[in-house]
């Protein structure tokens, strides 16, 4: 009894699990950052914005009532562990959406952030699914860990193209606007610029938008938030949080628990669609078990 | 009806072997073996038919079956040895083990910290030591009892700032205590947890619920009765609940009205690992009863041999509140040692004792008492059953109050066959 027969080195014990289960959260973005030099990296074929036509949320007969929700972080240096925490929290938003019932037919895109004036990879987009095809687009997103140090991101390029590359049938057939979540911790730049999109994206545009103009164009078609979270070097930053709150108002969220974040945007869903109220909702996530019940109450109070 | 298996030993009776029997010869396939206390420093051993073998740790021991084990929060999960545990399933041929592994979030888990304050603490026992596996299980259970809000579990493993908050915190407090813990760096540790929670399903408590729905579960104890934290021989014993005291609270908790058989499982001579009473030991038997997959533990000590002790074993069926079945295995040793025999009573100073009285869970005192009087203590009435495995699984049923259900027998355990059921006596 008790001979203690399996022990095992910790150094090879996480890539024993992953090479056996055959699921790496973070595969794509660790092969890519360590085997091939910084100039060659690229997104993920199914994130690659270049060339982007439409992201489309589209109701079907499995899905009468979609309803499109869009879950965008930031992946430069100082969000420091922060995406590798979002990449293996944000798995569980989706089945936290249904199984309140908070919308029935959620259709969730995954993308990422980064800075176009420096990085190779600055903006990453999923497509909206409702299955577990979502993970596998979470899971290949590059956390490509650059950006500037100038406290500026490349949000309002990502801004634009969720304006203007998506079409979402909540919205066109029946009114109802989708979510949109930015996750990060600095400001947008100014403006859209029309050299970055034709880098970026491969798109002409005639010139550059200022960005409270391609604001208002995606907030026709989406809610908007931004949420700031605890972990990223500017968290609390009140610079970044004033400006956010003066482009989104009451939209920006300041998160004190990483681990929240799944908790979070699932109950602000469920008070956009009015199918809680605040307190129901925190109650909800005691009736789930939830840990993360007083950061989520601090963050939407 | 679902089936608790329990040892009446300390350890080593044969849970493995019984567990596979019972999951290999379901009418319909059983659901998922439950693990219900101790962690990966149990050592269950199987050899299937065609000869393969393998030592069950945290994986149950129908998983060569294909049968799920899901391990609940009273398992203690090593995320570490159970990488070495599936690797060695997949090289017998189980084609994807994670997948056959669900956990309970509750479940404490135990670290390179807790192992590591585990040798420490024992090597500073000298020559007084407990018979400790080195492996930190009693360590996680004592860290949880003293910091129950902080204490890592499974369910850290999917929150890698929580898993870190609460490894930094132990690791801090067994250091304060022990001073410096041979033992791998935090961030190294976190990711390997990452992996697993990966890799396994974390279930909550509504998991039991529905397994329990979807038919007769087999309930895997893990070491044995004689080493119950509450009614072993303080203070060699273990810090795990052996009895089936678990397994109850567990099916009460999913609302199970099924019922539940108990079987205790016993061999025809009784072992020990490491320090403590082992009255009946005679060191004469073990050149007779080689024991190809039990060696000595570099931390437990010896694997000690003695005659079947019919006393002890009468005491754990007592201490457990009953029994309903029990499975008798290596039914070949009286064969092939003839000297083999049954202990009914021992000589306590000078006095005839037959039966060790229970006592109430908790008092340890009293516990100690008792390992006092059995460290005295010599084999004082004997019976010889014979050559015949008939006779002694009739003469041990008769001795326990109890039907055999399974008999055992062959020296690599691989034959398992179910016996007819007797009359009690």
């Amino acid at each position: 009894m008790g001979s203690g027969s399996w022990s095992t080195n910790v150094y090879d014990a996480a890539a024993r699990y992953r090479a056996a289960s055959g699921t790496d959260a973070f595969a794509y973005s660790d092969h890519v950052t360590r085997s091939a030099p910084r100039s060659s990296w690229r997104a993920h074929q199914t994130l690659d914005p270049y060339g982007l036509t439409v992201r489309e949320s589209r109701d079907s007969a499995e899905h009468p009532t979609s309803l499109a929700i869009s879950v965008l972080f930031d992946v430069t240096g100082s969000m420091g562990g922060v995406p590798r925490v979002l990449q293996t929290k944000l798995p569980d938003l989706f089945g936290l959406l249904l199984r309140k019932g908070y919308t029935e037919h959620p259709q969730i895109l995954f993308g990422a952030v980064g800075d176009a004036t420096c990085d190779r990879v600055p903006l990453q987009l999923g497509q909206f699914e409702s299955d577990n095809r979502m993970d596998d687009h979470l899971g290949n997103i590059l956390l490509e860990g650059g950006g500037g140090g100038q406290m500026t991101e490349s949000y309002e390029l990502a801004l634009y193209a969720m304006a203007r590359h998506t079409a979402l049938d909540c919205y066109e057939k029946r009114g109802r606007r989708g979510y949109l979540f930015v996750i990060g911790d600095e400001m947008p730049y100014g403006k859209v610029k029309s050299r970055e999109v034709r880098d970026v994206l491969g798109e002409s545009i005639s010139r550059d938008i200022p960005l409270p103009e391609i604001l208002a164009e995606l907030q026709r078609k989406f809610h908007v938030f931004y949420i700031l979270p605890a972990g990223a070097s500017y968290a609390g930053n009140p610079e970044v949080l004033a400006l956010w709150r003066k482009l989104l108002g009451q939209n920006v969220i300041e998160l004190d628990n990483l681990d929240a974040v799944c908790e979070t945007i699932a109950l602000t869903v469920g008070l956009g669609e009015e199918a809680i109220d605040l307190a129901a909702g925190l109650a909800d996530l005691e009736d789930i078990g939830s840990t993360v019940v007083d950061s989520v109450a601090r963050a939407l109070e | 009806m679902h089936t608790l298996v329990v040892d009446f030993g300390f350890g080593d009776a044969g849970k493995g072997a019984t567990v596979s029997h019972l999951c290999a010869t379901a009418d319909r396939p059983v659901p998922a073996v439950i693990r219900f206390n101790g962690g990966a420093q149990a050592a269950h051993n199987v050899v299937t038919p065609a000869g393969l073998h393998h030592t069950f740790a945290q994986f149950g021991a129908g998983t060569l079956h294909g049968t799920p084990t899901h391990l609940s929060r009273f398992m203690s999960v090593d995320p570490l040895a159970l990488t070495a545990e599936a690797d060695h399933l997949s090289a017998l041929g189980v084609p994807a083990p994670y997948a056959l592994l669900s956990t309970d979030r509750r479940a404490p888990l135990t670290t390179p910290y807790h192992a590591a304050a585990n040798r420490l603490r024992e090597q500073s026992r000298g020559s007084a030591r407990h018979g400790s596996c080195g492996m930190g299980v009693g360590e996680t259970t004592a860290y949880a009892l003293a910091h129950p809000d902080d204490a890592p579990t499974a369910g850290d493993c999917s929150s890698r700032p929580r898993l870190l908050r609460r490894l930094r915190l132990l690791r801090d407090r067994l250091t304060d205590e022990l001073g410096p813990l041979p033992a791998p760096p935090i961030e190294a540790f976190a990711d390997v947890c990452t992996a697993f929670a990966q890799a396994v399903t974390l279930t909550d408590e509504d998991a039991l619920r529905a397994l329990v729905r979807r038919g007769p579960l087999v309930f895997e104890g893990a070491q044995g009765v004689l080493l119950d934290e509450w009614h072993g021989f303080h203070p060699y014993t273990t810090w795990s609940t052996t009895t089936f005291a678990n397994a109850e609270t567990l099916l009460a908790e999913a609302g199970d009205t099924a019922g539940a058989r108990r079987l205790g499982v016993v061999r025809t001579y009784t072992t020990r690992h490491g320090p403590g009473p082992l009255v009946t030991e005679d060191p004469g038997l073990r050149p007779l009863l080689p024991e190809p997959h039990n060696g000595h533990g570099r931390w437990q000590g010896a694997f000690r041999i003695g005659h079947f002790d019919a006393v002890a074993h009468a005491y754990a069926a007592e201490v457990c509140g009953g029994v309903d079945a029990l499975a008798v295995t290596h039914l070949d040793a009286p064969g092939r040692c003839r000297r083999l025999r049954i202990c009914r009573a021992y000589g306590i100073d000078g006095r005839l004792v037959e039966r060790l009285p229970a006592g109430p869970p908790g008092d340890l005192a009293r516990q100690a008492e008792l390992t006092a009087e059995l460290l005295g203590a010599r084999p004082a009435l004997w019976e010889t059953p014979g050559p015949d495995p008939r006779c002694w699984s009739d003469t041990i049923s008769g001795l326990l109050g109890a039907p055999v259900l399974l008999e055992s027998r062959g020296p690599s355990r691989q034959t398992v066959r179910p016996a007819v059921p007797r009359p009690v006596g």
